[in-house]
Formats: structure tokens, sequence, C-alpha cells
């Protein structure tokens, strides 16, 4: 049994690296037709790349797998790095990101067996998650703005690119945070904050503070190909600012976005027990 | 070697797409591996259910409900809710919930009779030998 223990988190590693390789075939669909042939990047009547499409977005259970400098793009070194911490609810768990203390209590001591987890029960996976997760994205932009069509519990995430459009200051925290695009040249960046502090940046559970700025950038390469970028800049957690790069695939045109009910059978397994009740912490940012 | 590759092949056959905890609700030190007959597909988000019947050791009839994959992702490889039929039969193996009331059985493969891995990798649109003995 213990054999069997030993290669069973083995495994689980394997499938972790497997399940983090980008662009799985099957993810684009088996069977499905192929996409056209690549050409240049569209554009709207404006002059800026559109996006609009149904996406592959890689799907990324931990963001610490290939974290890279926010500046130099180059493999990220720091102190600590890869430390084992015997003390954490799992105590495989590493010093896989530049922590602040308060960042790595937060890693230290996130018990999704013990405690649960709030994708479990369906709440709002964050901004991170719905971007990390593995169901495909669409998106549509207009010259003043770009919504994000999440198949992962069909969630939605709109962002103004018109700097005439103000949000009203005083919108309550959120699950998702509230995002503001505008352009670099060809690359989109979307600056997104405002977090209720409740989220995790991915499965594996990696920690951020309600201060998070996190700042992704899309850039079409070409017709078929994005590159994308994820910064998470959060001081309180992270003691430098650190980035993935991926790389979105266009999906076939016969691969469509399809409803996604979390509850559907969730709503049960929660109160049955299955699954543990997620309760927001007391002290979630202290 | 052997004891590996079985759990690589396990913790492989179901993407890990769960956004619950699989470790919450399942025991790895629990495999379970029978020959039964389905009796229900649930095609549910975020995962599908197929529940499949088999005889106990005490000869009593019991009822496991097999978690899947999400069903938008197993609908991209091919796989139909009406992919199985009520009464085929079905090996299945996985590990046991940790609640010794739940009939639940998660990491599961499922292979019909002529040896075809149902709602793995591979769909039936791949409709390959190579492909379904993956």
């Amino acid at each position: 049994m213990k054999k069997f223990l030993v290669a069973f988190a083995m495994a689980l590693v394997v499938a972790a690296v497997f399940w983090t390789a980008p662009v799985p075939a099957a993810q684009r669909g088996r069977g499905a037709a192929p996409a056209a042939p690549a050409g240049p990047a569209p554009r709207l009547s404006n002059g800026k790349p559109d996006l609009s499409g149904h996406w592959t977005n890689p799907y990324t259970p931990n963001m610490a797998m290939r974290v890279v400098d926010a500046t130099t793009r180059e493999p990220m070194t720091f102190a600590r790095q890869g430390e084992v911490l015997k003390d954490a609810i799992d105590p495989k768990r590493t010093f896989d990101l530049p922590y602040t203390d308060w960042g790595l209590k937060k890693w230290k001591e996130y018990d999704p067996v013990g405690k649960g987890d709030y994708t479990g029960n369906c709440l709002p996976f964050g901004m991170s998650r719905n971007i990390n997760s593995p169901h495909g994205t669409q998106i549509l932009q207009s010259p003043d703005a770009v919504a994000f069509l999440f198949e992962q519990n069909t969630w939605f995430h709109w962002v103004p690119t018109n700097d005439k459009f103000k949000w009203p200051e005083d919108l309550p925290e959120a699950w998702n945070g509230v995002s503001v695009g505008h352009w670099d040249g060809d690359t989109l960046v979307v600056v997104t904050k405002g977090f209720n502090g409740y989220t995790r940046l991915d499965t594996n559970g990696h920690p951020h503070s309600k201060q998070m700025v996190m700042t992704n950038t899309f850039l079409r390469k070409d017709s078929n190909t994005i590159e994308h970028t994820v910064t998470v800049h959060d001081p309180k957690a992270y003691t430098r600012d650190w980035m993935n790069v991926r790389t979105w695939r266009l999906k076939p045109a016969n691969d469509v976005i399809m409803e996604y009910s979390c509850e559907e059978n969730n709503l049960a397994n929660i109160l049955n027990g299955a699954i543990k009740v997620w309760h927001a912490p007391e002290d979630d940012d202290e | 070697m052997k004891s590996f590759i079985t759990a690589a092949l396990l913790a492989i056959a179901v993407p890990a797409f769960a956004h619950h905890s699989i470790v919450a609700e399942f025991d790895p030190n629990q495999p379970i591996e029978f020959k039964g007959a389905v009796k229900k597909i649930e095609w549910t988000n975020p995962h599908i259910y197929t529940s499949v019947e088999t005889t106990s050791a005490d000869g009593k009839s019991v009822v496991y409900r097999v978690e899947g994959g999400p069903p938008n992702a197993l609908y991209r490889q091919g796989w139909r809710k009406d992919t199985l039929k009520v009464g085929d039969v079905v090996t299945v193996k996985g590990i046991r919930a940790k609640s010794a009331t739940s009939f639940n059985v998660g990491q599961a493969t499922i292979t019909m009779s002529d040896g075809r891995r149902i709602f793995g990798t591979g769909g039936n649109r791949a409709a390959s030998a190579e492909t379904q003995q993956q």
C-alpha cells in the first residue's frame, strides 16, 4: 500500500505536469476540423488588432511552474527558492514564488482538503483562475471594450478600453476584480484590481491579497495565435513581481463555447457533505 | 514500476479539471475494481456520473456512482451522453470515497467488455483501436 501511495503521489505530479502543458490536442477537440492556416491578425475599423474568437487558453493549475521575471522574462531566481516547507499543511509544498512573510503564511496554511475550497462551492474563481481554467474563452471586441466569456461556470468579464469610460469609484470589492484596458501599440493591456481577497491565483492555491494588481496582456501575433502574459504585482504577498507567458490558440470553427453549470451536481455534493461548505475568512487579508 | 504506471494512468485518465479537491472526497488507500452493468448516466457539470450495478462479496446488489470528467471536455473528445447504454457491461477501476456511506468512485477508468476505454482521452470520433487502447 505504501508503494501505491508513493506511486499515486508521483502520478499526480506527472498528471500536473501533463495538464500544465500548453494546448493539449484534446482541448482543441478530438476529430474537430483543424483551424484554418494562420494569416495576419485581423483588425477593427479603428486599426487595433481584433482579439475576437474562441480560444484555447492553456490550463494552468500551477502558476509557479514556469514563472519568469516580470522585466526580463528570464526564469526567475530568488532567495529560499525550492526550499521544502515541512510545516505547511501539505509538507510537499516548496518556497516556489518570492513570498513575503504574509504570503508564505497564506501558502503554508491553504487547506483545500480540510477546509474546502471556494471553487467547489461554485463561487467565482477570480480573474486569475478564470484565465487558468481548461475550458476555453470566447473574446468579443468592439472599439470601446473587450468582453471575455469564460466557459468555466459561464462567467464573463468586461474590460472597457475607451479612456472616457470611468468605473464608479465606490464599486464594492469583487471576486474577479475590476478591469480597465488600454493599448500599448498592438498589445491589449488589461489591469485588474479591486479584489475581495477571497480567491486564490490557481488550483494549487497560490495566494494573493486584496492589494494585488494583476496585469494581463494580449498580443494577437497572427490569426490563430495570441501571446498572453500575466503579471502579479502584490507587495503584500510577494517581494517581487512575477510573470507567466502563455500561448493561446484559436479553436476550430466547430468547437463552440458551451454552457457550464457548476452547481448542477456540486450543489448535491455540498448538501450531502462530500464537498465542504466554504466560509469567508474573518481575517481574510490580515 | 508496474504500480507507478498503473497509478500514473489512473491520475492521467481523468483530467485534473476538478475544482473540488479529489483527495478531499476520495481515498487513494481504497482502490476498487469491479465488473457490473450500467444503470444510469448523469451527464452533469462539473463531472459526469455513471451508475454501475454490481454484486458485493456477500451477494447483495450495490450501485456505485463513478465520477468522470467534465461533460464539455468529454463532448469535445467525441464522447456523448449515449455512448454508454443502460445495461452495458463494464469494468470499473478507481478509488472509493472516504465516507463509508458514499458509493462514489473517483479517479476512475471504465472499460467495455471488448476492451474499449470509455470517457478517456480519444473519443468516439477518434475511433481507432490505437487511440482507444492508450
